[in-house]
């Protein structure tokens, strides 16, 4: 089965070929043009320029994949529907669905981060070849829009268990980094300083890390920096990486035990990370170790899969179809689809 | 023009109740303050007197987050939130222009002050930090 998928739900324009059989996974082809270096300057993402540049670059993107045999081989259309900018979302769909409406081909509506759970699967074979011997697993998705605890039972069902009630994790560290004028993005700044700085320098709020549940918090940790800095007259470097450092570990003391608690809670056989912040070292490092205390495989997506990618969708959309769990439409109704900005992957809360 | 002193989070959650109780629908409420002033806290208690029954988080990273209130009126309460933005866009440009001056939607709009061109009807307030927990609240 071949899969052409399209990925536009933010900043990153991106384009897959995958071809699945039965326990096989081959991906013949992935593009990635990232928007970062245009909106750097604007401290985050502009849905109008990104939009802009989605337009500009899906077309080019599109034939630089498919080249002279067009959609020839192609059985799926897969396309991100949401969760995203609404604006940006949009020009992924309507590629998608014109292309698949035009060839009479199905489309799979992809959720966002369920492709950010399938990253998982484009890096570990063991994943693709015996899934069950993994599931149910525990997945902490985090990112800069979401952070949430999934319980994955099998492909396509997910209960969510907690999620943040606020702020996502990889909005504080952006958040941090602008207080602090490093830039943009904020999570591979925050966390490069914080590798130079003294995790103990300051204690900043962990954030429910005793609440009885696996709600988050995080809005309060980026108020606590901005009080530190305003209680500052100057800072210095050293002060720059024992924030960073100090913040860092708060957030992940806070991510590491609550998944910890919950895998134990629902008797997992694994547990994953997802979304861009799993390119995190320490967040890596401390589920890592945790995970190896109580015998659990970890798993974390390879670095070039953690940001946002087309393979991640195409993964997803395939096994939206063996296990007909999916949005699999056809025909007049793939003309009706449209893009969902806040779909959840899973409403249920236990 | 109303104003308040805020002392803790429930005097908060007390100013945007009132607040919520007047709003007949197609207003747009634009909130100013800080990074911590509580703009947040206030979205919250707003949202949950007009009947969003979930959880209202940060809609920084995707700009608009819309939900669907349990009320008779109002049907879609939209939260925007223009931290990233620059100013030089209008709310139209952020995919708003559906919500805007419809008499069934409430249009809340955090860091307002990033945004050109604000509806007519626009009920602007401002929450200012002053230490402590107190919080100076002032309703335009």
């Amino acid at each position: 089965m071949r899969i052409l998928a399209i990925e536009s739900s933010c900043d990153e324009t991106a384009i897959a070929l995958l071809e699945a059989k039965g326990q096989s996974l081959n991906l013949l082809k992935n593009q990635v043009y990232s928007q970062i270096s245009i909106h750097k300057k604007y401290g985050g993402v502009v849905p109008e320029v990104a939009a802009r540049k989605h337009l500009e670059t899906i077309i080019p993107l599109l034939g630089s994949i498919l080249g002279k045999d067009k959609l020839k081989n192609i059985d799926y259309l897969a396309v991100t529907a949401g969760p995203g900018l609404v604006t940006s979302l949009l020009l992924g769909l309507t590629a998608a669905k014109t292309l698949a409406y035009a060839n009479k081909l199905p489309l799979v509506a992809v959720n966002h981060l369920e492709g950010h759970v399938y990253s998982n699967w484009l890096t570990s074979s063991d994943l693709v070849k015996n899934p069950k011997k993994f599931l149910p697993a525990l997945v902490l998705i985090v990112s800069g829009g979401h952070t949430e605890l999934v319980l994955m039972k099998g492909h396509g069902q997910y209960q969510s268990i907690g999620r943040t009630l606020d702020d996502a994790a990889g909005e504080a560290y952006d958040k941090v980094a602008k207080l602090l004028s490093l830039g943009y993005p904020g999570g591979p700044i925050v966390s490069k300083w914080a590798d130079k700085g003294n995790t103990k320098a300051y204690d900043f709020p962990k954030p429910m890390l005793t609440s009885p549940n696996f709600d988050f918090s995080f809005s309060g940790l980026k108020t606590a920096v901005l009080y530190t800095l305003e209680k500052k007259k100057n800072i210095n470097k050293k002060d720059i990486a024992d924030i960073c450092a100090s913040f860092q570990a708060a957030v992940v003391e806070v991510l590491t035990t609550k998944a910890m608690i919950a895998a134990k809670k629902y008797q997992v056989k694994s547990i994953m990370l997802a979304g861009g912040v799993a390119a995190n070292k320490a967040l890596q490092q401390s589920l890592l170790q945790k995970s190896k205390s109580q015998n659990l495989p970890f798993f974390y997506p390879a670095a070039n899969y953690t940001g946002d990618n087309a393979a991640m969708i195409a993964v997803a959309a395939y096994y939206n179809v063996v296990a007909k769990s999916g949005r699999i439409i056809k025909n007049k109704d793939i003309l009706t689809l449209e893009p969902e900005a806040n779909w959840q992957l899973s409403k249920n809360k236990i | 023009m109303p104003e308040y002193i805020s002392k803790n989070v429930a005097d908060t959650t007390k100013v945007a109740t009132e607040l919520a109780k007047k709003l007949t629908g197609g207003e747009l409420v634009a909130l100013s303050g800080n990074l911590g002033a509580g703009k947040t806290v206030f979205v919250k208690a707003l949202a949950e007197s007009l009947g969003v029954k979930d959880v209202i988080t940060s809609p920084t990273f995707v700009l608009m987050k819309v939900y669907v209130p349990d009320n008779k009126k109002i049907n879609k309460f939209v939260h925007v939130d223009c931290y990233r933005l620059e100013g030089q866009e209008d709310l139209s440009d952020i995919g708003l222009g559906d919500y805007l001056n419809d008499d069934k939607i409430i249009v809340v709009v955090e860091w307002a002050d990033k945004v050109l061109n604000l509806p007519a009807k626009t009920i602007r307030v401002n929450i200012d930090y002053r230490g402590g927990d107190k919080r100076h609240i002032v309703i335009d």
